[in-house]
């Protein structure tokens, strides 16, 4: 799929088209919230593309709707509005397909502490319908690329956190995806392990994959991403190219002064 | 492929974790120890029972409950009735001067040999209350109804209301679906809700595995392995049974021939997916295992309330069978009560397996409901 206006930018792999998602909020979340609003829009008419061999990232506050997009583009939870294709295949028609395709990453997937590394990778091979030939030859690659061949059968329970983010990396890839979706890769990481995550990330940008992820870091935007989506309150309030959108300035004045203009309060 | 993954990982995490099955089977062992110890409270300790019977007419079947009695360590003296009247024979078996009373229907051996018809029952008198008189009961009505007899059998106890063996009948049904219950409850509360809180379960949502094969990779294998703790359950029961009644395992099954055995079985194993499914339900919708446990215990009550009814309320109608779980218990009270309607315990079964089926279907559904899953 070729979209005309960034044909220089290669194919394009995922799209989201005005995707919505509206949550219900509970008496206690009203609270906390401090709001009478029975609803919350958690994202609003969100568009954007990323496209083959890149990594994009959507960079927003905590509750701008980066997680709740990466969901809806994960199959987890459906958009109330608007639609997104991965690889050409709709999260709202496709959602096996989609699945098929991509690769998700996200705190909230966990892994069982009964099983060791090396069977979890066969069974969520199996789950991805991957021949038995492939994963075996995949699983030594992969394995020795990252190190785990030396814990590949210690229980997962047993694993340092590192070793876990590894094995979790490494699982959400099993079935070779396009396309790589990572939810906050390095929150609640000690350094060590974030790095890990981020030069498995660009790893994967090396093998061809297409990486789409969301985060609140700056310098891990700076590092990672050749794209940038600004979320604030559910929209698209600046998109580009980091040079392109920087225009010199540093990332960081650059989305403080997107965010004074979208929400016109001082920061 | 991707099913038979699913399966394996919960035979897996079932079968390499020795603390579940020790669960498993600890009931069994238990009901067996608390079974024996109540059996022998009722009985007190096994005495050398001289077993005295009255009988309007000597028999062959005298031979039959002689031997099966000496099989036990105990005796039998058939007393014939001679000047006495019916009526001054249960008198004696009221008053404990005799153990019971065994009333044959007219010319009983010669009818029998001829093949003819009986003009009217087999007619055991005894007295609940006696335990010397119960246990003769159990033996004698043990042999007779093994038999494959022309004639009906009837029992009559001067006792209290519901003898023993009537009281077994109907429990046995009802501690059956308790002990499957139980056993369920156990294994899947912990695989559904305690996958869902630990997050494994979205893991396996976003792989391209369809949502009823996540259904069914848990329904099966932790209908499989309850079926393990109900059988511990199972046989816990069959074998302090003798204990409870009073009687030898010989006599206490004697009534129970193959056919029987195996549609309380296939009742048995119609009931296990059920009562998962309906659990894996239940366990879905809760966001937590303590959520999903409180819901499971008040079905539990439900089913043990409804259970009792359709074990001791007699005259229950035939709609019984189109209730889950409750037809199983009256199908089995049917079998074990001699008065087993095939009909009925295969319609139950079917019955029983197009509600499973509709549950995870139901199951599936709501794997795919974010709201369930997520709480979104």
């Amino acid at each position: 799929m070729q979209t005309p206006v960034f044909a220089e930018l290669g194919t394009e792999i995922v799209r989201a088209e005005d995707l919505r998602k509206t949550f219900a909020l509970s008496r206690k979340q009203r609270l906390l919230d401090k709001t009478g609003a029975a609803y919350k829009t958690a994202v609003d008419g969100l568009s954007f593309s990323a496209y083959r061999g890149e990594i994009y990232g959507l960079l927003g506050p905590n509750g701008a709707g980066k997680t709740t997009t990466l969901r809806m583009l994960s199959t987890l939870i459906s958009p109330d509005a608007g639609d997104a294709f991965v690889c050409g295949h709709s999260v709202r028609k496709e959602p096996q397909k989609v699945r098929d395709a991509i690769g998700f990453m996200t705190s909230e997937l966990k892994l069982e502490g009964f099983f060791t590394p090396s069977y979890l990778f066969d069974f969520f091979g199996a789950m991805h319908g991957v021949e038995q030939g492939t994963l075996a030859a995949r699983k030594k690659e992969l394995f020795a690329r990252f190190g785990i061949d030396r814990f590949a059968e210690v229980k997962v329970k047993d694993l340092s956190t590192g070793m876990l983010q590894k094995v979790s990396l490494v699982i959400a890839i099993v079935h070779d995806p396009d396309v790589v979706i990572f939810d906050e890769p390095t929150n609640g990481l000690d350094v060590l392990t974030a790095k890990v995550v981020t030069d498995f990330l660009l790893e994967l940008k090396k093998m061809g994959k297409s990486i789409l992820l969301s985060t609140h870091i700056f310098s891990l935007v700076e590092k990672l991403c050749d794209r940038v989506g600004i979320v604030i309150d559910g929209k698209m309030a600046a998109e580009g190219t980091l040079a392109a959108l920087c225009g010199g300035v540093s990332l960081e004045d650059k989305f403080f002064s997107v965010y004074r203009e979208a929400k016109g309060e001082a920061v | 492929m991707k099913l038979l993954a699913l399966m394996k990982k919960e035979f897996l995490r079932f079968f390499g974790d020795p603390k579940l099955i020790v669960t498993m089977l600890l009931p069994g062992i238990l009901i067996y120890l608390i079974y024996t110890v109540m059996g022998s409270a009722i009985f007190g300790p096994e005495e050398a029972y001289d077993f005295k019977v009255y009988v309007s007419e000597r028999s062959a079947a005298e031979t039959a409950i002689v031997q099966t009695a000496e099989a036990n360590g105990w005796s039998v003296d058939f007393l014939e009735q001679g000047e006495l009247t019916v009526e001054e024979m249960r008198d004696k078996v009221q008053a404990g001067e005799a153990d019971a009373l065994i009333v044959y229907p007219e010319n009983f051996d010669e009818t029998l040999s001829a093949g003819g018809s009986f003009s009217g029952p087999l007619t055991i008198v005894y007295n609940s209350a006696e335990t010397r008189s119960l246990r003769f009961y159990t033996v004698a009505d043990a042999v007779l109804s093994a038999w494959a007899r022309p004639f009906a059998l009837a029992a009559s106890d001067l006792g209290a209301e519901g003898g023993s063996a009537q009281i077994m009948a109907g429990m046995l049904p009802f501690l059956i679906v308790v002990f499957v219950f139980s056993s369920c409850m156990s294994v899947t509360l912990e695989s559904v809700a305690g996958e869902k809180e630990r997050g494994t379960l979205a893991t396996i949502l976003v792989t391209s595995a369809s949502r009823v094969d996540i259904a069914l990779g848990k329904i099966l294998p932790l209908a499989c392995v309850s079926l393990i703790g109900a059988a511990s359950s199972f046989l816990g029961v069959a074998f302090s049974l003798p204990t409870l009644m009073g009687v030898s395992l010989e006599v206490a099954v004697a009534g129970l021939g193959a056919a029987e055995f195996f549609l309380i079985f296939l009742l048995i194993v119609s009931v296990v997916p059920l009562i998962v499914a309906a659990i894996a339900t239940v366990s879905t919708l809760s966001r937590s295992v303590k959520e999903a446990s409180g819901y499971t215990s008040v079905i539990m009550i439900l089913v043990m309330v409804l259970s009792v009814v359709a074990s001791f309320v007699p005259g229950i109608g035939n709609w019984v069978v189109a209730v889950p779980v409750l037809n199983a218990v009256a199908a089995m009270q049917g079998v074990l009560t001699g008065a087993a309607q095939v009909w009925m315990c295969l319609t139950a079964v079917a019955l029983n397996l197009v509600y499973t089926a509709l549950l995870v279907f139901l199951i599936s559904r709501l794997l795919s409901s974010e709201r369930v899953m997520f709480g979104t």
